[in-house]
């Protein structure tokens, strides 16, 4: 489950990098044509070598990189895994010249907005230059990690064909491609252990893609396709099952029934993490498979999800796994409270649960009563729209947070909220991380008091110490915004929408949040003096998005002449003359290589 | 601009830009469509009325934020609007049965065109594509060869081209696929796809669901009523032609 899973990203230098690395030289030659490398620095790079393979986090190498020219070098050619947290941010061939021997790219693309179709499609995020230049430089290349990437099948095929000792495939809300480009990879990649399509668009091109994996034994350990909105063809899929004997995640789309994922079982009771299709009978039989017998034998499961087409009598079948998971994604399942209750209530070791809201504030207590250990939790609308009925309301997520105290991450969405509940929210929950709340109807109040929800944002900020990333919502005057700048000291992810009264708040928070490094804004009423007043951070930050809010071109321009290495882009604005001056949307992110080249009509580089 | 705190929001039902862009905003689909779901229209669509609105508030009011505020107001108008609330399209339509299946086969569809996107029962959003540029591409699936490819009809004039590019995409697959049975082989091109005289012939099925030779009518008819294509086997042709406008032929077991 990664919906929006918290990063760690580390600050990109755009101060002065040492140029890229000279030709190899034999590491083992002493003497080398055109170096000035005298016997000592080689011996020291030896070492550093030998020392810097075992850095694996992000940040300790980007640390390490600056230290001097020889410690960037050593850095380079040590790290193996390379993250690039906006596609756009430098281009394919400044990372093939820098880093010599990556083994694992994670790449991100479309800002986040984009998901909810406040982006044209077409906007860019092109897996295919990255892949086409990792082909000739990394052949040994093994894992590639995207997220709101457009990859077409080709780019598929490329990769299939480019890298024999290809291992890991993991693609989350992507698009462009459809079941023949997952087709060559299954068939090509020999090696492969991780095929984990997430939350992605995946054409359905009829084509039979399990039944192109190797006939001999696979290594395959995980494969998730559960967003794959095309038939499979069982058959193949239980003989592929059958001859993976390291697979132990599983993830079916609602195309399996649950006669199927019953057989499935039968044959690999090994699995650990089970996505369970669509968790309905097809056929009406006189003997009815015993699933619950199944789940039993399957001791290992500790992660469940699934359920897209719930039938909700067999739901009790999961039972006699429920003692083991940490894991439950209940989010497309209608499950009432009555259904909901039973079953959570042997979750003892629950970490991450997500559902709808179907399982109503009633639901919400009994987790809580429940699920001591719980750490994630996300709560989805069943019906949602701003004015729907709205079954869990502050009561649920209070109720959470009296009962689950290690709580770190929170998605709630909801019609009614208070702020004192979020202040008890605040003070029960200190180990809180990440916090988004959603009221669906805009600008709406507490619903007791009447007033904006201020406080109850103000209590989140200033007493969740550890809050990396903040959501809100509800009305909010520029009052949440100072609280949010006076407190939100290790802020990195801010989302705003429909809210604040003046540039003010916007400022508030650009010049309070020294952590800040994404922010996404919509339908808020921050203009040009918000803008402006930011300019000290936008080299610091990752992007910066504000749709529907009031911005003028004229601003727009000054900030990118002002600040070269920032790529402005206004997205979709009218040029007819009549208001020239104003920014539907304005995306601007730091860019190491300048403005791309694939930007659509609809996109003004400014 | 801190001091002025006018609660325009709650003004809302009260202020007289709220019904007049009420009835200037432009829509796509019935009046009281509902969710965010239904109104794909980007923004920017609404924009050609509501800017004579913002035009008259620059006019009536001189300081910015009130501006500002005339902006914002008229977004959060009751109605709805685009990517809110903020639920990605695959956790709509949430059903609890499985009647949703049927929806989403029927929604499948052949020809697509270039990126777009397949969100269920979001008519208005289909509407958009006039606007798109991209290509026509229509999958290709070859007799014999499990993988099937997609071509950019829009970036063909000619029959003669279209051929150039089947052979192109299915080659190689071709030839592995041959493999097993006669190592050693190169890789044959594939011709005479268009006249009856190859190993291979290409076909198409039409808006109506027949199946055809290509290359009978005039190619910009072809372009406008082709599906899918087909490459089957010349010796099949009849057979092939005759049986079966298949349902699309599904995999379950």
């Amino acid at each position: 489950m990664s919906e929006d899973d918290e990063d760690q990203s580390p600050p990109s230098d755009l101060r002065s990098q040492p140029p890229p690395c000279s030709p190899n030289k034999s590491r083992n030659c002493i003497s080398s044509s055109s170096s000035s490398q005298t016997f000592p620095d080689h011996v020291l790079e030896n070492v550093l070598e030998n020392v810097l393979q075992f850095l694996d986090s992000r940040c300790d190498r980007n640390a390490a990189s600056l230290v001097c020219k020889l410690w960037w070098k050593v850095e380079a050619l040590t790290r193996s895994e390379v993250f690039i947290g906006n596609c756009y941010a430098l281009s394919p061939a400044r990372l093939t010249q820098r880093f010599k021997r990556v083994r694992s790219l994670l790449l991100k693309g479309k800002p986040r907005f984009a998901d909810f179709n406040l982006m044209p499609p077409d906007w860019g995020a092109n897996f295919a230059p990255w892949v086409s230049t990792m082909a000739k430089a990394y052949p040994w290349l093994e894992k590639v990690d995207l997220k709101r990437m457009f990859v077409t099948d080709d780019d598929l095929a490329l990769l299939a064909e480019s890298f024999p000792g290809f291992k890991e495939l993991v693609l989350v809300c992507c698009e462009g491609f459809g079941t023949s480009g997952i087709a060559v990879v299954a068939n090509k990649c020999r090696k492969l252990k991780v095929l984990d399509l997430i939350e992605s668009e995946v054409t359905d091109d009829e084509v039979d893609w399990i039944s192109c994996f190797p006939e001999d034994v696979t290594s395959l350990e995980s494969l998730a396709f559960d967003c794959v909105e095309a038939p499979i063809n069982f058959k193949a899929l239980e003989g592929l099952v059958a001859r993976s004997p390291l697979l132990r995640k599983l993830r079916l789309n609602r195309f399996v029934s649950l006669e199927e994922v019953h057989r499935l079982l039968l044959g690999a009771p090994q699995l650990t993490s089970l996505g369970t299709g669509s968790f309905s009978q097809t056929h009406q039989s006189e003997q009815e498979p015993d699933y619950a017998a199944a789940f039993r034998a399957c001791k290992s499961v500790v992660c469940l999800s699934g359920f897209r087409e719930l039938m909700p009598e067999y739901l009790p079948a999961i039972l006699p796994v429920c003692a083991n998971l940490t894991s439950l994604n209940f989010s497309y399942a209608n499950i009432s409270p009555d259904m909901f209750k039973p079953i959570i209530h042997n979750c003892h070791k629950l970490q991450v649960f997500w559902a709808l809201d179907s399982i109503c504030d009633e639901g919400l207590q009994a987790v809580a009563a429940t699920c001591k250990e719980l750490r994630e939790l996300r709560i989805f609308p069943f019906d949602p729209r701003e004015d729907s009925e709205g079954p869990v309301s502050e009561l649920g997520l209070q109720a959470i947070s009296e009962g689950c105290r290690k709580l770190e991450s929170v998605l709630y969405f909801c019609q009614r909220m208070t702020n004192a509940a979020l202040v008890a929210i605040s003070q029960n929950c200190p180990e809180l991380t990440v916090f988004r709340l959603c009221i669906m109807g805009r600008h709406r109040p507490d619903h007791v008091t009447g007033k904006a929800m201020d406080e109850g944002f103000g209590a989140i900020v200033k007493n969740c110490k550890k809050l990396t990333r903040l959501a809100v919502s509800g009305l909010l005057t520029d009052q949440a915004f100072r609280y949010m700048g006076e407190y939100g000291k290790l802020i990195r992810t801010l989302s705003v929408a429909f809210a604040g009264d003046s540039d003010m708040a916007l400022r508030h928070v650009l010049e309070g949040c020294p952590k800040l490094q994404k922010l996404e804004i919509r339908d808020s009423p921050f203009g040009d003096v918000a803008l402006r007043s930011g300019m000290h951070r936008y080299y610091n930050m990752r992007f910066v998005w504000m749709s529907a809010c009031s911005l003028s071109m004229g601003c727009c321009k000054d900030v990118a002449r002002a600040m070269p290495n920032l790529v402005v882009e206004v997205i979709g604005s009218d040029d007819d003359d009549e208001n020239r001056e104003y920014v539907e949307t304005l995306y601007m992110y730091r860019s190491l290589d300048g403005p791309r080249k694939d930007a659509p009509q609809f996109v003004t580089i400014l | 601009m801190e001091g002025y705190s006018r609660n325009w929001f709650r003004d809302d039902k009260a202020s007289v830009y709220n019904s007049e862009e009420k009835k200037l905003e432009l829509k796509l689909g019935p009046p009281g469509e509902d969710g965010d779901g239904s109104s794909m229209i980007r923004h920017i669509k609404k924009e050609p009325k509501d800017k004579s609105i913002l035009s008259l508030a620059r006019n009536h009011f001189s300081s910015p934020s009130t501006t500002n505020k005339t902006t914002s107001q008229k977004r959060t108008a009751p109605g709805p609007v685009v990517g809110w609330p903020p639920v990605r399209s695959f956790r709509k339509n949430l059903t609890n049965g499985s009647s949703s299946k049927l929806g989403n086969e029927s929604t499948s569809s052949d020809v697509l065109l270039k990126n777009q996107k397949r969100d269920d029962g979001n008519g208005p959003e289909k509407l958009m594509q006039p606007k798109r540029q991209g290509g026509l591409f229509v999958k290709i699936n070859m007799h014999g060869v499990p993988i099937g490819r997609k071509a950019d009809l829009s970036a063909h004039n000619s029959y003669q081209q279209l051929s150039f590019t089947v052979d192109k995409l299915f080659r190689g697959l071709l030839a592995a696929q041959r493999e097993s049975s006669s190592f050693g082989e190169e890789e044959k091109p594939i011709t005479g796809l268009l006249d009856g005289n190859g190993e291979y012939t290409l076909t198409y099925e039409d808006n109506e669901g027949d199946k055809m030779l290509v290359g009978d009518v005039p190619w910009h008819m072809f372009v406008s009523s082709v599906k899918r294509l087909r490459v089957i086997k010349t010796s099949e042709i009849s057979s092939a032609l005759t049986y079966g406008n298949g349902k699309q032929e599904k995999m379950r077991s």
